[in-house]
């Protein structure tokens, strides 16, 4: 097994297991949309990441950044529920990518590419997802308790609006790396899919957010390693692998 | 002389341009079981929340010791009912070891409560995830407890019980108690004092003084007696 192929599998585990875990939080809150939105607002800086040859992820973070500010700023100004804005500043994202986007490039910026990270890729976005993974713990059940009752969260001396900012923060951060492994396209259903499945498996909180790690992982490894065997893309093989969880799943769950 | 630990004084409240509570003044001592009655829009929820430093106010709502450890049970706490969070990772939150949350479980008249601790939240009945909020609210031994209508919901037997642990845990550990309630009912005669109001206060003092009929057409506009 050449270094390469090593490098892609490392790097597909590792945010395949970051997206699921945070997935299940996300799920919870009622978000399970938003990274497939954000998948698309990063777009304009997947383009040009792709046409100047830097790393993806890298080009994701500013546009991704910039469509947060939007929308928040949009919301201030128009009070228009934070759905229809988001709606408003992807689709524009998906508009401005497409006037510079090359013919040739479409296909790794929509459902992503990651036969060519390197060493150092690999390892930053190992890092990366450590990192993001140990936030999301420390924050898990406050976010949780929040969602349960705001007021209750407050009284126990939760500071609400500031783990939701780091929460949407961390969500930025998957986002910008699972575009790398699945494309803006189908980057959403690397946060939605595995937690799905993993909530049908699931009979507590922990089962539920470590099997939506481990779902997401495994998806990867198993969706890299066809996309070896069958010369087919590994995004879309990586979501399918997820989807055919989920499909197991529905037999685990009781009625 | 128990201590004061809460006072209130000209208390105003206003949410969205509108006054909602208007120059409240009580007291609260230790070990004091105050009960807040009113009709429902009184503003009863308000004044919890407003007590917690959840509301902008004017006037003074002041603390002793300033720091004081307060559990809140509030109105609203909804679970999703395909959440997978049992009830003992509810009281992992707040990292509790399981001896104590069995006996805070106990407490609240849940019956084999090992059994429970591993029932998911969202499947538990209105009764008994009040119940369970509520021992996850004592289990921690707050000095105050604030308790926004605890009872709604709940058949007879269920209200005696958590009723009764309430008034247990209270004797025992000092706590003071600040409960609101819309209609009048058992909880009334065990308490210390009264304060009953519509955005303003209607009357404030001991059950015994202050629970007339002619007080009581105050509140609900028509002849009731207990």
């Amino acid at each position: 097994m050449e270094a390469q192929f090593l490098y892609s599998l490392i790097t597909g585990i590792f945010i395949g297991g970051v997206a699921g875990y945070l997935g299940s939080l996300m799920i919870t809150k009622r978000m399970a949309l938003v990274g497939d939105a954000l998948g698309h607002v990063a777009l304009p800086g997947v383009a040009l990441a792709l046409i100047y040859g830097f790393n993806v992820s890298l080009g994701a973070v500013p546009a991704l950044i910039l469509g947060i500010i939007l929308i928040w700023l949009f919301e201030m100004r128009t009070k228009l529920p934070m759905e229809a804005l988001t709606g408003v500043v992807f689709t524009a994202s998906v508009a401005i990518a497409f006037l510079f986007l090359p013919g040739e490039k479409v296909s790794t910026a929509l459902i992503g590419d990651i036969s060519q990270v390197g060493f150092w890729d690999t390892l930053v976005s190992a890092m990366l997802c450590i990192f993001t993974f140990l936030v999301l713990r420390k924050i898990f059940s406050k976010i949780i308790l929040a969602n349960l009752s705001e007021n209750l969260a407050k009284v126990e001396h939760i500071k609400v609006e500031r783990y939701n900012f780091i929460y949407l923060v961390c969500i930025a951060i998957v986002v910008a790396l699972g575009i790398k492994v699945t494309g803006s396209l189908l980057m959403g259903a690397l946060v939605i899919t595995p937690a799905a499945a993993a909530r049908n498996f699931s009979r507590n909180l922990f089962q539920y957010s470590f099997g939506a790690l481990l779902i997401g992982g495994i998806s990867c490894l198993l969706g890299i390693l066809a996309f070896r065997f069958f010369s087919l893309p590994a995004g879309p093989l990586i979501i399918l692998v997820a989807t055919f969880f989920f499909l197991i799943s529905l037999i685990f769950k009781k009625l | 002389m128990a201590e004061t630990i809460l006072k209130v004084r000209n208390l105003n409240v206003e949410l969205e341009k509108e006054k909602v509570l208007e120059d409240l003044d009580f007291n609260l001592r230790e070990k004091e079981l105050l009960v807040i009655l009113g009709p429902n829009g009184a503003g009863k929820s308000v004044l919890l929340r407003t007590l917690l430093g959840l509301h902008p106010f004017k006037g003074e709502i002041s603390w002793t010791p300033k720091n004081i450890h307060i559990g809140y049970v509030p109105d609203d706490f909804d679970v999703p009912p395909d959440l997978p969070l049992n009830v003992k990772e509810f009281f992992y939150f707040k990292r509790i070891n399981l001896p104590e949350i069995l006996l805070a479980l106990q407490w609240v008249g849940i019956e084999n409560p090992s059994k429970f601790a591993g029932k998911r939240l969202g499947t538990l009945s209105r009764g008994q995830l009040r119940r369970t909020v509520i021992a996850w609210v004592l289990v921690d031994k707050p000095s105050v407890i604030l308790l926004d209508e605890p009872m709604v919901g709940i058949d007879i037997r269920g209200r005696e019980s958590i009723y009764n642990s309430l008034v247990k845990t209270w004797q025992k550990q000092n706590q003071a108690i600040i409960l609101v309630s819309h209609e009048i009912g058992e909880v009334v005669r065990k308490a210390d004092k009264i304060l009953a109001l519509n955005k303003r206060k209607l009357f404030y003092g001991k059950p015994e003084e202050v629970i007339t009929p002619q007080n009581l057409a105050k509140i609900y506009g028509g002849a009731i007696s207990l």
